[in-house]
């Protein structure tokens, strides 16, 4: 589950990071800064660039490879995140835009969360 | 980052407790004890209240390994930015200091607790969030920026004009839309009725057709998610 705060979603739709949670689901590699790789499915990234995978390939420095079944790397040991050539990045980009906006504008029609409501003085 | 001293486990925040967790640090076993996943910090201590605590923006990535034939038992694996002990680093020569970390693992005689371990990690992890950010425009103060305006192609526009630069720039439309609306907002004055979040400048498929808008259901459905304080 992405906890999304305003700040949370504002950081997220004005950063690339936007891209990498279009890639929940898929299977990519990501190549850390200590220059050890984890291949697995994307569980989730959040507006840090956390990210967590799942059913991973994780090979070190010196190139041993690890099975790990969950895996969170600390956005600010990542280096490259490998896009899977399949995907059309533009066409994810405007999706998880239009997912930020249904969320924004869903209080718009009487529901949504609380905490958004204006205080009436 | 503290070893092996005489430190008080935490007592507040903690998200997650696991009693019976043998610490292994570099491959050496540290004994039995309880790792407390705390928000403010990661810490484990054994039965004689020796231990140590590790601090998140310190922790590069943490794992819930299954595989035994890399290790022989499932534990919940830990790798910490840099050398932990700054004497080691003397030692180390195959190490290239630049990409340095160290490995702890948690080894839990309950397997199953695992994946709580693992999720209370995450959730403490991401109360961390890394302040040096390559992205130096991760300053938003509430404000939201307007996505709308930059899919309309007005990326380079600012979202707030000057009184002589934003006259001339707007299209006929936004000249209608900024009368009806100075209109409103002089009736509204009048009224003595306070409306934040407005965005003048903004052109909404709604508002086209000149009817007079409620403006108390404006309030109510139009800005759900402005920060109404920072105005």
């Amino acid at each position: 589950l992405v906890v999304n705060s305003i700040r949370e979603r504002t950081i997220t739709e004005n950063s690339m990071v936007i891209l990498l949670q279009g890639l929940q689901g898929e299977v990519t590699t990501v190549d850390l800064r200590n220059e050890s790789t984890a291949r697995g499915r994307v569980v989730n990234v959040d507006a840090f660039m956390n990210i967590r995978l799942e059913d991973v390939l994780y090979r070190d420095r010196r190139g041993q490879l690890t099975q790990l079944q969950d895996l969170f790397i600390t956005g600010r040991n990542i280096r490259y995140v490998h896009i899977p050539d399949h995907m059309d990045i533009m066409k994810t980009i405007e999706s998880q835009l239009a997912k930020i906006h249904r969320v924004r504008n869903f209080g718009s029609e009487g529901g949504g969360r609380k905490e958004f409501a204006k205080k009436t003085k | 980052m503290v070893l092996l001293k005489n430190l008080q486990p935490p007592t507040e925040g903690v998200r997650h407790e696991q009693a019976e967790t043998t610490a292994v640090m570099d491959g050496q076993r540290l004994g039995c004890g309880t790792l407390y996943v705390a928000e403010t910090r990661l810490s484990w201590f054994d039965s004689s209240g020796l231990g140590f605590s590790l601090e998140y923006p310190s922790i590069g990535l943490h794992a819930i390994s299954r595989d035994v034939s890399a290790y022989p038992q499932e534990h919940l694996y830990v790798m910490v930015n840099g050398k932990l002990n700054s004497e080691k680093a003397a030692d180390d020569d195959d190490d290239d200091h630049d990409g340095s970390s160290d490995e702890i693992r948690f080894v839990p005689s309950d397997k199953a607790a695992l994946e709580s371990m693992f999720s209370a990690m995450c959730e403490c992890q991401a109360l961390h969030p890394d302040p040096e950010d390559d992205d130096s425009d991760n300053d938003f103060e509430g404000e939201e920026y307007d996505v709308e305006e930059a899919e309309h192609g007005h990326a380079d526009i600012p979202t707030f004009y000057t009184c002589d630069e934003g006259l001339s720039a707007l299209t006929q439309e936004g000249q209608a839309t900024l009368e009806r609306l100075e209109g409103m907002l002089a009736q509204s004055v009048a009224q003595q009725y306070h409306m934040a979040g407005v965005r003048t400048e903004e052109t909404k498929a709604e508002f086209e057709d000149g009817m007079e808008v409620d403006t108390a259901a404006m309030e109510a459905g139009q800005f759900e998610d402005a920060d109404v304080e920072h105005w």
